[in-house]
């Protein structure tokens, strides 16, 4: 394709002479709407505008979307958008919800961070851009040419430098020159270098424009508001750091590429998996919308405080916001349109609806009886199928006589194709080495418990908290209950059998459950080993389990629900501490007992992921956000009303949400969860370091390292979610 | 309920120390022996009345074991007192108070108000920490002191509302600038504008008292 080399405005010469009276409101009007718009008087122009650039939210030619690609100048700064033509695809597939889904409205370039161009070899040249939150836009084909032009409009106005790696890469905005160097110091590949000195100052404008109004949905003619909402914006960026390399954004673009293609993939999937179009409809309590409502009766909290969302921050997650659009306009049924976040659509058809069925999270079943269960047994008592089984426990757990059974199967300790004579030999033998590491303490007299203080202070905690542990539950209950002393029995046996992890509070409450399942202290004993290779981690002294745990959970909440997530940054709540202990005992304090031992064999079907409680995680957090976000919660509050929750959440639909964010999620929700990576443990310094510096009292000298150490965070960060999203696990 | 003003506390000491059932003496007058211990933070809250004045206190009850201090550090901010609790039965708490201590020190607000609590005092007969010590450790950090028993709830109240009057003295001081959540004080209803004076709502006068 010839790019265009002159200023092209011509072709919308035209166009701006039609909108010299005015219209108030140009929510929704899509630009090319021939509207008519008043005066400018908060001194908008277009500097630049371009039509027939066009996304390709599939490889379908037919579904492509064509638009209008604009610069605008609104006093010092630059503004980018792309509105979508109204009604000009034929067909039907593109419907006009696609259309505004893909909308780009007036994106400051202060929020961008790169453009990069692409020049294939056959086809149009497009351009990625990547905002400063890690977010890109889809590609953005210039069927009519112009992309030079386009940087070069942008270049007059903006501080705009060509990568040194590649020069098809245009870094946009201040670049920090202390971190600049920190990233070349620590060689990071193909860090970008680039001069210093944000550009505050424009070179005058071109002709002035009316079109001022297709600005930020109309915010701009209140210009007061919407500037300081922008400014506000622009303080919570001071920290924000450019230090990200070209190469990594784009990954980024890719991985929002996917997510796209994986929802439509989902929507396009046939239906036919049981759950009929009727149970859907009659199902009042739709998972997407349920922030827009009271959700169940137990819950008392009423959620219906309206919380504004910032659709530009959704990109990463439109996955998700498709979903939202189509229940809504389920719950809308009869209505010709739907309001929804991001706009108002126009009704969705039936055949769309029925297509939701993959991304709800199926009917809870009654748990697995035990007619049912020696279905899936061979006569020998090998699991035939264990897949099966998991599926089948993970939507509807299992009898509680069954248990003692099932559980050791799930964590493990057993092997789904053993025998019954083999886990019989199996108990056997574990019982005496059980016996032997038990020993070991056992046979420690006072006189050599004198001289071990380790020892003793283990003991001793131990010994202080079986007794602190569900004693309100009978199995626990009276003076010298035997069941703690197994408690603390175990765990003192488990600290040698793991002398290195020892015993940290939260064990007891896992162990609880286990002991009275199984009956049986060794056998409780090899399954608590069982679920401590799976959690262990949570209980490491300096915490790291945990707070990947929580940065995980972070990642998932970026992913699912970007409003909340921009919430929680703007209210310094991503450490995500106030979900410390659900994570850390896996819920244990949050349901009562039954619902606990319930919820603990869905988690260790490891079904469909090995990190549903952090979807679990998600789907309470967005039970909830419009109180949180309606209420204004910030950290204290916060805490302080997620441990209320305690005893007040609804199992069964928060699992069917869980399960729903774990589909919706897909790959990238599984890439959100850290591997054990070195670039892992790099990002835990990171972590550790900050904690410690941030912690200290900075004064205004440490601020600048606490900035520098932030960013660079930041970029393993990201790094790492790229490097996930890579190595994708397979279930 | 309205009050005049809401004091963020924070109770912090070794496991096994008693912190639960202090909280709990203090909310509900009662002593439960059989609790679960705790992980993360539980709260409690109770009105008090301090020249006559309703005083609520939103109390933070944290999780004593070492390897959760990282977790612990972040409910420090915003905390107008705390209690810091060591058990007059075991040596060892009363000798882990210095790195608690610096905790606070290094994560609370500069001006907040610390109670040692001495706990467990009804134990006289396994006393390991003569009050004496309690006294002097006190004395040395500048910390107010007490020895407390939740269990038969000697102290308990007292060693809450002192807290409490101790932080009310800072503000009629001039103190804090109550108009600064960080210091873990909010003005209520009720609540009579500080020392400076003045401070009604609307009129947002932007001291620059934060860097």
């Amino acid at each position: 394709m010839q790019e265009t080399e002159l200023h092209d405005l011509s072709d919308d010469a035209d166009y701006a002479a039609s909108q010299l009276q005015g219209s108030a409101s140009m929510m929704r009007s899509d630009s090319i709407s021939k509207q008519s718009s008043s005066s400018d008087s908060d001194g908008a122009e277009i500097v630049y505008s371009k039509d027939n650039v066009t996304i390709h939210p599939t490889q379908f030619a037919s579904e492509r979307i064509g638009g209008r690609l604009k610069l605008i100048k609104q006093g010092s700064s630059l503004f980018m958008s792309w509105i979508p033509y109204k009604g000009q695809s034929s067909n039907a597939r593109v419907s006009e919800k696609d259309r505004n889904l893909y909308t780009i409205r007036a994106v400051p370039f202060t929020e961008v961070r790169s453009i990069r161009r692409h020049t294939p070899a056959l086809g149009w040249q497009y351009i990625i851009v990547v905002l400063s939150s890690g977010l890109a836009f889809p590609p953005l084909y210039f069927y009519n040419g112009g992309v030079k032009e386009f940087l070069a409009t942008i270049k007059q106005h903006v501080f705009i430098v060509r990568s040194s790696e590649d020069a098809n890469a245009f870094l946009v905005n201040d670049f920090q020159n202390p971190l600049q160097k920190t990233l070349s110091s620590l060689e990071l590949p193909r860090a970008v270098s680039v001069a210093i000195e944000p550009s505050t100052s424009f070179s005058a404008g071109e002709s002035p424009s009316n079109e001022n109004q297709q600005r930020i949905d109309g915010g701009f003619h209140n210009e007061s508001s919407s500037i300081s909402q922008y400014n506000a914006k622009q303080r919570q960026k001071v920290h924000d750091p450019r230090d990200l390399s070209i190469q990594v954004l784009e990954k980024f673009s890719l991985v929002t590429k996917f997510a796209r293609e994986t929802t439509s993939q989902l929507f396009r999937e046939s239906h036919g998996n049981g759950y009929g179009a009727i149970e859907r409809r009659n199902h009042d309590q739709s998972y997407f919308d349920y922030p827009e409502r009271v959700s169940s009766v137990k819950e008392n909290v009423p959620d219906e405080i309206p919380v504004p969302s910032d659709p530009l921050e959704d990109h990463l997650i439109q996955a998700s916001i498709l979903v939202k659009q189509k229940i809504s306009c389920l719950k809308h049924n009869h209505v010709e349109e739907a309001a929804t976040n991001l706009g108002t659509f126009e009704l969705i058809s039936c055949k769309e609806v029925d297509k939701l069925t993959l991304v709800w999270g199926k009917p809870r079943q009654p748990p697995l009886g035990s007619e049912e269960w020696f279905t899936f047994l061979d006569s020998e008592g090998r699991i035939v199928d264990s897949k099966a089984l998991r599926r089948r426990v993970f939507y509807g757990g299992v009898e509680h006589g069954l248990r003692k059974e099932v559980w050791a199967l799930l964590l493990g300790y057993h092997s789904f194709d053993s025998t019954y004579a083999e886990r019989e030999y199996l108990r056997s033998i574990k019982k005496s080495e059980y016996e032997t590491i038990k020993i070991q303490w056992q046979s420690i007299s006072p006189e050599q418990a004198k001289r071990f203080t380790k020892f003793r202070e283990r003991k001793g905690l131990i010994e202080k908290d079986v007794v602190r542990t569900d004693r309100s539950f009978s199995f626990y209950d009276g003076d010298d209950n035997t069941n703690v002393n197994l408690l603390r029995d175990i765990l003192l046996t488990y600290s040698f059998y793991n002398f290195d992890l020892g015993y940290c509070q939260g064990m007891s409450d896992l162990l609880s459950p286990i002991l009275f399942v199984m009956e049986d202290e060794s056998e409780s004993f090899w399954c608590f080993v069982a679920l401590m290779e799976r959690l262990g981690p949570n209980f490491n002294r300096d915490q790291n389990g945990m707070h990947s745990q929580l940065f995980a959970l972070c990642k998932l909440v970026e992913l699912l629900d970007s409003p909340l997530h921009n919430y929680f940054k703007q209210n310094d709540c991503l450490n995500y501490f106030f979900c410390f202990r659900w994570i850390l005992i896996q819920f244990k304090r949050e349901f009562e007992y039954e619902k606990t031992m319930r919820l603990w064999e869905v988690l260790w079907t490891h079904y469909l992921s090995e990190h549903l409680h952090l979807y679990v995680c998600v789907a309470i957090l967005k039970r909830y956000r419009n109180k949180i976000m309606g209420e204004q919660m910030d950290f204290d509050p916060l805490l302080k009303f997620i441990n209320e929750l305690s005893g007040r959440i609804d199992l069964d639909s928060i699992l069917r949400d869980a399960e729903a964010l774990c589909i919706c999620a897909g790959e990238n929700g599984a890439a959100c969860i850290p591997p054990g990576t070195h670039l892992h443990c790099l990002l835990m310094v990171y972590y550790c370091t900050l904690n410690k510096m941030t912690s200290c009292k900075c004064g205004p000298d440490s601020g600048h390292d606490v900035f520098v150490l932030k960013s660079i965070g930041r970029y393993l960060q990201l790094l790492c979610f790229v490097i996930a999203g890579f190595s994708k696990p397979s279930y | 309920m309205s009050y005049a003003y809401l004091f963020k506390y924070i109770i912090i000491g070794d496991t096994g120390v008693g912190k639960s059932c202090l909280l709990l003496q203090f909310t509900d007058k009662r002593f439960q022996p059989v609790h679960d211990l705790t992980i993360g933070v539980e709260f409690g809250a109770r009105m008090i009345t301090i020249d006559n004045k309703p005083i609520k206190l939103q109390i933070w009850d944290t999780a004593g074991q070492e390897s959760f201090r990282s977790i612990t550090r972040s409910y420090y901010r915003g905390a107008a007192g705390a209690l810091l609790v060591y058990d007059i039965t075991r040596r060892e708490t009363f000798n882990h108070l210095a790195s608690w201590l610096e905790d606070a020190r290094q994560h609370a607000n500069a001006n907040m108000t610390i109670m040692l609590i001495g706990n467990k005092c009804d134990l006289a007969h396994r006393r390991a920490v003569s009050t004496e010590e309690g006294e002097q450790f006190a004395k040395e950090h500048g910390l107010i002191f007490m020895e407390a028993s939740a269990k038969t709830a000697q102290n308990v109240e007292e060693a809450f509302i002192k807290t409490a009057a101790t932080i009310y003295k800072k503000i009629q001081d001039g103190v804090f600038d109550v108009s600064n959540e960080s210091y873990g004080i909010k003005v209520g209803y009720g609540g009579i504008p500080g020392p400076s004076g003045g401070r009604d709502g609307g009129s947002a006068q932007g001291g620059g008292c934060c860097s």
